[in-house]
């Protein structure tokens, strides 16, 4: 999917869908399907995964006190694979051109850019912890329990170094508040079907169940 | 002892990197254009990073360690004697030939990031490897630095030792030059003949291979005499 915007209103659409109902869940789920490859390459990170197993852990426990630990699972597990599988289509510049779209140039300029440079950070992060795994392996080491905490203050280090650098360099340029911006949309048609399908999936989970299935027990 | 890239190929969207090449013991420079390939190639030939075809074999090769351009992704100690002996170095030994002397108790990252990188390749050069690879070994390193570190790469000339750089002054005595060209490595072969196929020169070289001279190798001392030999 190309276009931000239509990108977030199907976001937007199909997590209410999802957290309405187990149906939601599963159309929603069905939408994601539409892009297997997308779907596939967030299925296989470690991030997502790691996520999901904490998910888990908690629906267990609210089974296990006698509550829907089952629904609970199911629905926030498909937000999570949304969520992933959105930010997977990530490209830079997206959220400042959608954010200025909304906004404006003043308050969506500078929303935009504080979205940028936390979503740029967040790859930073990303690539630099492969990079000192790597170099923890060179040494000999393994990544370790004991080793977490110098991991988190490097990792911490590296970013603040990296946000004081962005904030000279726009102190520098200039930037007090807003700017200029002209953003730019390709939308497919695909696109479009997409976006249409998130919102009657979104206006499905309103309908009660019985109301579209006779069911029988 | 022989590190061999075969037919190697690594692909990262419609960028490609592939190399063919043996390194034997000895100092192999290897420079090339910002995003020519060289970290990638550091990588590989420390099978840090799989390639999608061919071959990175090590024959006779027990030991290798890579230096990354950031000194900060090697930091796991919370002193400079953690870190030391992370890298199973004496501590106070590397401080020294780190000119941090007595510094062992102090935070890592309480130095600057030419100290830390100073202090990370004493640790890294004080040990034997059989190979060795060091990514931008130059960068955040003063003059002084970097002829510290050119005679300790030096001393190391009985490993394979890949030095992987865009440094355009100070050099270490050099006995292959390799290049790396649009994701394509080169083997220039070794000095002074390498010299002249050299396409990233430094400035230095160039001014003298125009007026017909080519230096016996890359250090400051090699560079000085042939520029004499240009005035005669």
């Amino acid at each position: 999917m190309h276009d931000a915007r239509i990108r977030l209103v199907s976001l937007v659409s199909l997590s209410i869908a999802t957290f309405l109902s187990i149906a939601g869940a599963t159309l929603t789920m069905a939408w994601l399907f539409l892009s297997p490859l997308t779907l596939k390459e967030t299925v296989k990170s470690a991030a997502f995964l790691g996520v999901l197993v904490f998910v888990g852990i908690v629906a267990v426990v609210t089974q296990l006190s006698g509550n829907d630990g089952a629904s609970y699972f199911i629905r926030t597990g498909v937000i999570l694979l949304l969520a992933f599988s959105v930010y997977r289509e990530w490209y830079p510049g997206e959220y400042l051109d959608l954010s200025v779209w909304l906004f404006g140039t003043k308050a969506g300029f500078d929303i935009g850019i504080a979205v940028e440079m936390s979503i740029q950070g967040l790859h930073e992060i990303s690539r630099e912890f492969a990079r000192i795994r790597k170099a923890i392996l060179l040494k000999g080491m393994k990544l370790e329990f004991r080793l977490i905490p110098a991991l988190g203050f490097l990792l911490i280090h590296t970013h603040l170094m990296r946000a004081r650098d962005q904030a000279d360099l726009l102190a520098i340029r200039g930037f007090r508040s807003g700017g200029s911006c002209c953003p730019v949309f390709r939308t497919s048609k695909r696109d479009i079907t997409m976006g249409i399908l998130a919102i009657l999936i979104l206006s499905l989970s309103f309908i009660p169940v019985r109301d579209i299935f006779i069911l029988q027990i | 002892m022989r590190l061999s890239l075969s037919a190697v190929e690594w692909h990262s969207g419609s960028w490609k990197f592939d190399a063919d090449g043996v390194f034997t013991p000895g100092i192999h420079l290897i420079s090339g254009r910002v995003g020519s390939g060289k970290t990638t190639l550091a990588l590989l030939s420390s099978r840090l990073l799989r390639p999608d075809a061919g071959r990175v074999e090590y024959d006779g090769i027990g030991s290798r360690t890579l230096s990354f351009q950031h000194p900060e992704y090697h930091v796991t100690g919370s002193t400079l004697g953690e870190e030391a002996g992370s890298y199973g170095v004496d501590p106070s030994a590397a401080c020294v030939r780190a000119g941090l002397a007595g510094r062992e108790g102090e935070d890592p990252f309480r130095l600057s990031r030419g100290e830390l990188k100073r202090f990370q390749l004493a640790c890294i050069l004080m040990r034997t490897w059989d190979l060795i690879i060091l990514d931008e070994p130059f960068s955040a390193l003063d003059c002084q630095g970097k002829l510290a570190i050119c005679q300790s790469i030096q001393e190391n000339r009985s490993s394979i030792v890949l030095v992987i750089t865009h440094e355009q002054h100070i050099l270490p005595r050099t006995d292959y030059l390799w290049e790396m060209r649009s994701g394509r490595l080169f083997g220039l072969g070794s000095l002074p003949g390498a010299l002249s196929l050299w396409e990233s020169a430094p400035g230095s070289v160039r001014m003298l291979r125009e007026q017909g001279i080519t230096p016996a190798n890359l250090t400051r001392d090699d560079l000085m005499e042939a520029v004499c030999m240009m005035h005669g």
